[in-house]
């Protein structure tokens, strides 16, 4: 028995020391690791019938991959200009999100953690009642505010600003207010936690130096909450271009999201390779575009999820 | 001064908007669950009603996805709070140059899209179940199974955190005290450690039991024969709305107000209670006059907790003798003769129409174009439907605007629509 693994037994004893190690394991290998591997794997397979899998014809292949970008083969067109369409649309969209998102929720984290009171507890239990209800509930709820009868219209209407009920689904608005509405509050609680540790004198003392407001937030909080907006916007940023309940209920009837089209390769295709592939670009291309954006704005892996 | 108010105005109006986006939806999306129509919608107000609740009890799916949910969500919280705590423990004790490693391990999963976790785990487990030879059917591939897989995978990350905050306040000595005072480590794990944790236990629990009760990424592809309250839900919501599931989310966001506020008030008490012991003289605690604060006193949440519970009983109390069936037969009714009025105005405009029409085919041959609506493409546009609107907009001059176009005329939702305006006040 090795050394470090014998120490741990004798640390933790035997019977409870191999039950955490179990469970560790099971989770990290069996859970996380080897799925996504299988996953991988699977996504360079033709799409098989069952008997036929592990037969002569299940080799690995580039298809899967190669269909993204150029459609099916011998298609009228040289790229598959739907599916990569529908990628480009999803990625920026959720960048927009993020970016409004940010832009929401910025002066209420720093007015909750740098206020004291009563009504700051009101205000906590107000921002997370909302993220108890169900997502499609909430979805559900956009969808009666916008849709074409909806509260929104009929108080437009009403007011005069528009002559006819706006389309705000087909327009996507109902889908932005949607994504961003879902992901507030995994935006508000890491900058907020961070601006709380900022010591108010340093504010202070930047105001007595003479800084003005937009200055003190350029200058000493913005640099102090680093760590908690790059993972604020990470957050929000992946978990909106994974979205599937979202674009589902509140996105027009002719835009996609690119979950949506790997949810149809598997559920209406059943091509589950061809799924896999996509679900593997999401994943790939989110996690660079994060590391990128890291890298651009200097912010270490390890603030993030603290 | 003047500018420090302005911004303190700003701040509230600010705030003021926020909180209406947050939970605007919220309350118009359950005063829904109160209005007769078919159609789930606020405005026009037509009748209260309390069908749409009775409605929902009788909807055998959505009490079967309840079922499944619970089933899930149990066996979601006890995989993923023990793999959390292993995890959290883990983490504390694992060789220090593969920390960072390691935590990035089990962190990642809150960040993977639930699609991905969703799709790895159909995959991994499909697998696993063709390489054992079993049959499609076995337990490798049952719904609940690969649920309850899936979602622990990111779930467990989340109670992995919780219990890493208050691990970190842990003190290691106790253990070691408890071992050198003869405790096995079985021992020392239930009886000083676990103790300790339970807050913790607890909170990641109820977090766990949340996240997988409205989960849908991952379980829309793993759910099988198991459909929860969320696949069915989103089928339902996918595929024709009702009010019911307005009066679904209204139990919910009162379960949820009420969970809420009265965590509030518990916590608010303790600390009411702790501030008036360390107020109190030694005399009036050894003697036992030591007064409690009253439940209510200075609690906030504790009123508010109150109020919500005398306003649900209210509703129910009114729900159990109230009938709308008056109500809903005058605004029919109402809708009828509403109907029957449109079809007159759309009657006579059209009568009109062909008298001007005639009047101008007679007088074409005249070079004045002195028609006021700038129809000037002819004979041929007046029959498009958009022509008709627009002219009948500017012919009948209505008060109310009625531009929603011949052909929606005669579509329910645009008729109740503009009935609110006129009608609304019954």
């Amino acid at each position: 028995m090795p050394r470090f693994l014998k120490e741990f037994f004798d640390r933790n004893g035997l019977g409870i020391g191999s039950l955490m190690l179990g469970l560790v394991l099971f989770w990290t290998i069996g859970l996380i690791i080897l799925p996504q591997l299988s996953m991988l794997d699977f996504s360079f397979r033709p799409n098989l019938p069952p008997p036929e899998i592990g037969g002569p014809k299940d080799v690995y292949t580039m298809e899967n991959y190669r269909y993204l970008v150029f459609g099916p083969e011998g298609g009228s067109q040289s790229y598959n200009a739907v599916d990569l369409k529908v990628f480009y649309r999803t990625l920026i969209a959720a960048i927009f999100v993020t970016i409004f998102n940010l832009i929401l929720c910025y002066p209420i984290a720093y007015y909750l953690a740098q206020t004291k009171g009563n009504h700051i507890r009101i205000f906590a239990l107000m921002l997370i009642i909302p993220y108890w209800i169900n997502e499609i509930l909430r979805a559900f709820a956009l969808r009666i505010i916008f849709g074409e009868t909806g509260v929104l219209n009929n108080l437009l209407v009403a007011a005069g600003i528009f002559d006819t009920p706006f389309d705000f689904v087909r327009n996507d608005i109902a889908l932005y207010a949607g994504l961003g509405y879902a992901y507030i509050l995994l935006m508000i609680f890491p900058i907020y936690n961070v601006i709380e540790s900022l010591d108010r004198n340093q504010i202070e003392a930047a105001r007595d130096m003479g800084a003005s407001w937009p200055m003190i937030h350029r200058r000493v909080v913005i640099p102090y909450a680093k760590p908690g907006i790059s993972s604020g916007c990470t957050m929000v940023f992946m978990l909106s271009a994974g979205a599937l309940a979202a674009p589902q209920i509140l996105g027009g009837p002719s835009s996609l999201w690119f979950t949506q089209l790997i949810y149809q390769q598997f559920n209406d295709n059943s091509d589950w390779p061809q799924g896999a592939a996509y679900a593997v670009v999401l994943l790939v291309t989110c996690i660079l575009l994060v590391l990128a954006l890291m890298r651009v704005f200097k912010v270490n892996m390890g603030d993030i999820g603290k | 001064m003047k500018n420090l108010s302005l911004m303190r105005l700003s701040i509230w109006a600010y705030l003021a908007i926020f909180f209406a986006y947050l939970l605007g939806p919220l309350v118009i999306m359950s005063i829904t669950a109160f209005n007769s129509p078919e159609f789930p919608r606020a405005t026009p107000w037509e009748c209260l009603t309390f069908e749409w609740f009775s409605a929902l009890f009788q909807d055998e799916r959505i009490l079967n996805g309840i079922k499944n949910s619970i089933l899930v969500g149990f066996g979601t919280v006890v995989l993923s709070v023990a793999m959390g705590l292993a995890g959290a423990l883990m983490l504390t004790q694992i060789w220090p140059k593969l920390r960072a490693t390691y935590y990035t391990i089990i962190i990642a999963p809150i960040l993977v899209p639930g699609v991905v976790i969703g799709i790895s785990t159909l995959v991994f487990w499909d697998r696993i179940n063709r390489m054992l030879g079993l049959e499609a059917d076995s337990f490798l591939s049952n719904g609940l199974f690969l649920t309850v897989i899936g979602q622990s995978t990111f779930i467990a990350s989340y109670c992995m955190l919780v219990l890493v905050a208050r691990l970190q306040r842990y003190d290691m000595a106790l253990t070691e005290a408890a071992l050198d005072l003869g405790a096995t480590h079985a021992q020392a794990f239930r009886k000083v450690l676990l103790p300790f944790m339970k807050p913790a236990i607890a909170s990641a629990a109820v977090l766990a039991f949340l996240a997988s009760f409205e989960n849908y990424n991952t379980t829309t592809f793993t759910f099988g024969e198991y459909p929860t309250l969320t696949i069915e839900l989103a089928q339902k919501v996918r595929y024709g709305i009702t009010p019911a599931i307005s009066a679904l989310a209204f139990i919910i966001v009162l379960l949820t107000v009420f969970a809420a506020l009265f965590n509030e008030a518990n916590i608010r008490r303790k600390e009411l209670v702790a501030l008036a012991r360390k107020e109190a003289t030694v005399e009036e605690l050894s003697t036992g006059k030591f007064k409690m604060p009253g439940f209510l006193s200075s609690n906030w949440a504790a009123v508010g907790l109150v109020i919500v519970a005398c306003a649900t009983v209210v509703v129910v109390g009114t729900a159990t003798v109230y009938s709308p069936q008056q109500c809903i037969a005058d605004v029919q009714e109402q809708k009828r003769l509403e109907t029957e009025l449109r079809i007159q105005e759309l009657q006579r405009q059209r009568e009109l129409r062909r008298q001007q029409q005639e009047a101008e085919q007679g007088s074409s041959a005249a070079p004045a174009q002195s028609k006021p609506a700038g129809n000037d493409s002819g004979f041929g546009n007046v029959f498009a439907p958009s022509t008709l609107s627009g002219d009948a907009e500017e012919d009948a001059g209505k008060p109310e605007g009625n531009n929603s176009g011949f052909g929606g005329a005669f579509a329910p939702n645009t008729l109740s629509g503009e009935e609110g305006s006129e009608g609304s006040g019954n």
